[in-house]
């Protein structure tokens, strides 16, 4: 029967499929941030919280799962610019440390808790007090440094004094970012570790509005003890906001990684704005307790075969530079930096060295394979996490450039669960891993280096997963937890990055971006490259030293 | 009877093993919870080793050796109570799961009895006029729309209608300042915001049905008693709906008794792609975050559905076709 | 006894090829089935031939990122700089090698044990029945994401186990009811008689009369197994350094093709994994009119 027109109208359907879909991809489509117009002016939308996909309402602060709405509400004594780790008094207006195992917090005056009531030295006891009763609550750990805590007064005003278990200078920091919560409320509470403080009560600038699971609002707080720095009157915090909808929906803030980001985030609106400084070191961690890595020359030769902007340029779609060796972000941390270190410490790329270090540890060409004496060639697994995508890439270029000096490496990637536990049990060759970006030098190196942190392959290790072991370099932390004097510590500091840069125990490839991407269009003021006050994160207190710089942008110039 | 007893038998034993097996696959699975936490969290920077601890801590490693939380998990089974959930600690899997069901039960559950319905009478009018662009239209369309990846046609979706054309909302069961009460234009706002992801389903599961139907009915339209209705001058439309559709119906229906009891398991992407608050979504949440408490509730939530459907259509088929009963 | 045995063999192949002689051109005769065959052909053509089609390697970076068509780059470049085209023409190795692979695999179990468990009743047929059965109720794509993250080192290989593991069941289920009917038919019964093996009967009376029905459950498993491996790959499940269809969509996700208007990097792999597929149910038009000749085109009413 009629086969041939059947034929043909199967055809052209085909063939309209076809022409459509060359079509469709012929035009271009511009994409538009579209603001919404019923959000006023005094009012931020921000990118800042994620639902999956709807929010459990959740304002504890001590825990993982909370709003993030939580870290405007509640503040801590001081806060810690995670970019160059300058200190900003908070809750405390002084912090003292007459002893290295000594801190006194001498409170501020006039704070009053968003129900009425005064904060006093007794609420700060009673949170770290209520942290040891729940350590589950204690993310930062400060029950590891603390031995007692007692209240008293100095010239009129409360302090808060804590006693250490040893003399530990830089502890100071990590108890003083502690978030305070009121005794008053929270004393009623029959398990912290369970509570999720539905109606928050809080010294912080802002205060929980209309909550939906889809979106909550929050709204200056009329009593926050400085008002007068926070012009910002409203939040809106929807639940979900992907990358489409940060550049569509017009957001004021938002903290994700954008694909070309000038082009994305930038072409949607003229007063879009964005700052990636460094927020940490994307490194390879080899298993030091293993030949051939045990080697310094095997990782000098690693480190020195390995072009990093290609990697950098891989990785972060040209957005990240190469890392430097010394153990620090730059130029965020520049003033750490021992001026006496070349090119600031970043390794180049030399493969007739690599090739020397290869030799010093026995290593030589043949037929295209670096083998060993016994003709083996020099192959391990690099580890890295499923979905990881920056890392993925980096380690593929890492590959790339081995292979073409005769090394074989396998890439495994694992599910991230999978991937921490292989790297917590040293379950791996070599592995892709992030170190620093706390803002403090001693906190980022003590966690990679410390022996203390070393567990033999097959336990469990809290961090120092490279697994690193060097009494010299313990030496310098010790020094540095009981040392007052900066100038010391920058001292310590400066040994602390010759050990990075000779010893090798991890490798630095580039700088893992800290996303920031924010909106002119309301509000001025934000921290970028020639003020870099904080990061750009949303969910950390400096967060707060962001509300209290921010104001309205002159809407004047509009208008003409 | 004793077949009815046997085939229960049967289905008692099965969910005995699926409730095991969903016991057991999970924690197959390298890593525990609090890893899984920690590398979701360590993508937005380092994370020190007191967090490491304490949401360890918070999350807790389960308890006791395998047997003695299989002993548990049964008890949890039996008393239907699983429960706090790792991902979103505290809340408990009973609450996350009682808010999410209705969403998925709505949304696939009338998706999937529109497309049986719709596909069904596409597939009678292809069979009937066979040979003409009513046949080839739906078929060739409807096989070539169910052969695309459906996050895909979800993906195009949402960007099209969503994104460029602000036709339809991008996310959400419901607009973020909507109150849940009984009034039309709630149910409105529901409808408008399922409207994308009931389309994607819609459209790339249309074609199975029409397919099936088409076929079942040209096959029965060729039986001698159609012939024989025919020869009697019955109308065609007649004979096209009351003999041959309802006999050529029966295999599509099994179908639709084994698709309704997969609605609960088969939204995963089409939810995760538009953020909707449904079974899909958690379950998918719940995997890639190792949680055990919730996957074992969502599992055996869609293993018993599919059991039962299963059990129905054997059942069914008994009484539809005595030889199986043998 | 060679000599006897060799023409029987002889006869054997003869008609095994005769049988593949008329489904091919059962299937040919479909006008359907016809463009389904052309197109499966060009993609098995392109995936023979990516060596010499495509202009570049498959993961060759370092041209322009994120860059719009030119004469250069027909289909634009990638967000790390690689060619479109050319991963397109490479991709299509991984997606026909699956599909075809995991849709081999997964109908060869479904067949021994449907028709295993079709022929045999009482206890053994109730062991089977339960094994499918439970296969059948867990559910897949969870089941598959579960599979995924247990044989941790990605790959082509563990793709194609995870979809065979979770899509043999349906196949088993089919052919156990045609088995099921067979088997009480008279030819059955007189094997039965004549004294042949469970075995022989299953394999040299039963499977013969449900070629159609095994090639049909192939090309549906081959359809169904691509499609999954498409969603593997997309969650990120595969491994994304190796070049398919399907971690070209999640590269073209994770680095947001549509924001940057690369959007053929969306459009391209996906309607090459629909035109595939849809290739493999067009022949299935052609199939179904092997054992139903009332479905056969232009004998309609």
């Amino acid at each position: 029967m009629k086969k041939f027109p059947r034929r043909s109208r199967l055809l052209s359907l085909v063939a309209i499929t076809i022409a459509t879909g060359l079509a469709l991809t012929g035009c271009n489509i511009h994409i538009e941030s579209k603001p919404d117009p019923t959000i006023p002016q005094d009012t931020l939308l921000l990118a800042a919280d994620q639902g999956s996909p709807m929010y459990q309402r959740n304002f504890n602060p001590f825990m993982a799962n909370r709003r993030i709405g939580a870290a405007y509400i509640y503040e801590p004594l001081v806060i810690v610019n995670d970019v160059n780790g300058d200190v900003t008094p908070w809750l405390a207006q002084k912090v003292s440390q007459p002893d290295a195992s000594t801190v006194m917090f001498t409170l501020r005056d006039g704070v009053k808790w968003s129900d009425g009531k005064p904060l006093t030295a007794k609420d700060v006891e009673f949170t770290f007090n209520m942290l040891k009763t729940s350590p589950t609550l204690d993310l930062q750990g400060i029950w590891q440094y603390i031995s007692t805590v007692e209240t008293g007064t100095e010239e009129g005003n409360q302090t808060v004094t804590v006693h250490l278990k040893s003399a530990d200078v830089p502890a100071a920091n990590i108890i003083a970012q502690t978030l305070i919560v009121p005794e008053h409320v929270w004393k009623d509470v029959k398990d912290p570790g369970t509570f999720t403080d539905d109606n928050p009560v809080g010294t912080g600038p802002f205060e929980l509005g209309n909550y939906s699971p889809q979106q909550y609002t929050m709204n200056r707080n009329e009593t926050y003890w400085q008002k007068d720095k926070v012009t910002v009157k409203h939040l809106i915090l929807p639940a979900t906001n992907g990358q489409l909808a940060m550049v569509t929906q017009g957001y004021d803030w938002g903290y994700m990684y954008m694909s070309d980001v000038e082009k994305t985030w930038g072409g949607a609106n003229k007063y879009n704005r964005f700052w990636f400084p460094p927020g940490g070191v994307i490194s390879l961690q080899p298993n030091l307790t293993k030949a051939p890595f045990n080697n310094p020359d095997v990782r000098q030769g690693i480190a020195l075969a390995l072009d990093r902007k290609q990697i950098a340029d891989a990785a972060t779609e040209g957005s990240m530079q190469p890392a430097t060796q010394a153990g620090i972000l730059l130029p965020n941390q520049q003033a750490d930096l021992d001026p006496s270190i070349p090119n600031g410490g970043v390794i180049t790329q030399d493969v007739e060295a690599a090739k020397a270090a290869f030799a010093r540890a026995g290593y030589h060409e043949q037929d295209g394979k670096l083998v060993d004496a016994s003709g083996t060639q020099l192959s391990f697994s690099l580890l890295t996490a499923n979905g990881y995508t920056d890392w993925l890439r980096a380690a593929s270029q890492v590959q790339r450039q081995l292979s073409a000096l005769g090394i074989d490496v396998k890439l495994t990637q694992p599910q991230p669960p999978a991937y921490q536990l292989a790297l917590r049990n040293g379950d791996f060759d070599i592995a892709m891993g992030a170190y620093g970006g706390l803002g403090s030098q001693y906190q980022d190196l003590n966690g990679l280096l410390n022996s203390s942190n070393f567990r033999p392959v097959g336990q469990e290790a809290p961090s120092n997963f490279e697994r690193y072991q060097n009494p010299a370099v313990d030496e310098i932390l010790a020094k540095y937890r009981t040392s007052l004097d900066p100038n010391e510590t920058r001292e310590l500091g400066y040994q602390l990055q010759h050990a990075m840069i000779t010893d090798l125990p991890v490798i630095s490839l580039y700088y893992g971006g800290s996303w920031g991407l924010y909106s002119e269009n309301k509000y001025v003021g934000w921290p970028d490259a020639d003020h870099p006050y904080a990061s750009l994160k949303t969910y950390t207190p400096t967060a707060l030293l962001i509300f209290t710089s921010l104001t309205p942008r002159d809407q004047t110039e509009d208008k003409k | 009877m004793t077949y009815a007893l046997r085939k229960l038998g049967m289905l008692l034993l099965t969910l005995w093993a699926a409730v095991t097996l969903n016991f057991f696959l999970p924690r197959l699975m390298p890593g525990s919870p609090a890893d899984a936490a920690i590398a979701k969290l360590s993508q937005n920077g380092p994370v020190s080793a007191a967090t490491r601890a304490a949401i360890e801590a918070q999350l807790g490693v389960p308890g006791g050796n395998l047997l003695e939380q299989y002993v548990h998990y049964l008890q949890q089974v039996v008393t239907l109570d699983f429960g706090v959930s790792f991902t979103f600690y505290p809340e408990k899997v009973s609450d996350l799961v009682l808010t999410a069901l209705p969403y998925t039960v709505v949304l696939v559950g009338i998706v999937t009895v529109l497309a049986f319905v719709i596909g069904t009478l596409i597939g009678v009018l292809a069979a009937w006029k066979r040979g003409t662009w009513m046949d080839t239209l739906p078929t060739l369309g409807g096989s070539f729309l169910s052969a695309f990846p459906y996050f895909w046609i979800a993906l195009l979706l949402l960007f099209f209608a969503g994104y460029v054309g602000h036709l339809f909302p991008t996310s959400g069961a419901s607009s973020p300042t909507a109150v849940p009460e009984f009034s039309l234009s709630f149910i409105g706002d529901l409808i408008y915001h399922a409207a994308l992801p009931a389309l994607t389903i819609l459209i790339t599961s249309l074609g199975g049905w029409i397919l099936g139907m088409r076929n079942a009915m040209i096959n029965t339209l060729g039986d001698d008693y159609v012939t024989f209705a025919e020869a009697n001058g019955l109308r065609g439309r007649t004979v096209a709906l009351k003999y041959a559709a309802r006999n050529a119906i029966l295999p599509n229906l099994t179908g639709f008794g084994l698709a309704l009891g997969g609605v609960v398991g088969g939204s995963i992407l089409v939810e995760q792609v538009y953020g909707y608050p449904g079974i899909g979504y958690l379950l998918y949440n719940a995997v890639v975050n190792q949680d055990y408490p919730l996957m074992q509730a969502l599992f055996l939530m869609i293993t018993v559905s599919v059991l039962i459907a299963n059990f129905l259509v054997d059942i069914l088929y008994g009484v539809l076709d005595p030889r199986t009963r043998r | 006894m060679t000599s006897t045995t060799t023409p029987v063999r002889a006869r054997a192949l003869r008609g095994a090829l005769r049988t593949v002689g008329r489904i091919a051109s059962t299937i040919w005769s479909n006008p359907r089935a016809r463009i389904g065959v052309v197109l499966l052909a060009i993609f098995i053509l392109a995936a023979t031939f990516a060596p010499w089609l495509a202009p570049y390697g498959a993961s060759q970076d370092g041209f322009e990122r994120s860059a719009g068509g030119s004469a250069a780059h027909w289909l634009g470049t990638t967000a790390a700089g690689e060619d479109v085209l050319s991963q397109i023409i490479w991709g299509a190795r991984v997606s026909v090698f699956v599909g075809f692979a995991a849709g081999a695999i997964a109908t060869v179990i479904a067949v021994l044990i449907g028709l295993s468990w079709g022929y045999s009743r009482g206890f053994g047929g109730e062991v089977v029945g339960f094994i499918v059965n439970l296969f059948l109720v867990i559910p897949g794509l969870p089941l598959m994401i579960v599979i995924a993250s247990y044989l941790q080192n990605g790959g082509i290989a563990m793709i194609i186990a995870v979809i065979v593991v979770t899509g043999w069941a349906w196949g088993a289920r089919v052919l156990r009811s045609q088995t099921q009917t067979l088997r009480s038919r008279d030819f059955v019964t007189a094997a039965r008689f004549a004294g042949d093996s469970s075995f022989r009967i299953i394999f040299r009376e039963i499977l013969p009369n449900m070629t159609s029905l095994i090639t049909g459950a192939f090309f549906g498993a081959a359809t169904a197994a691509i499609l999954a491996e498409a969603g593997l790959e997309f969650l990120g499940l595969g491994d994304p350094t190796t070049v398919s269809w399907g971690t070209m969509l999640f590269w073209a996700q994770n680095s947001n093709a549509l924001l940057t208007g690369q959007w053929l990097l969306l459009f391209a792999p996906g309607l090459c994994i629909a035109l595939l597929a849809t290739s493999l149910t067009l022949i299935n038009f052609g199939v179904d009119g092997i054992s139903n000749p009332r479905l056969r085109e232009g004998k309609g009413r």
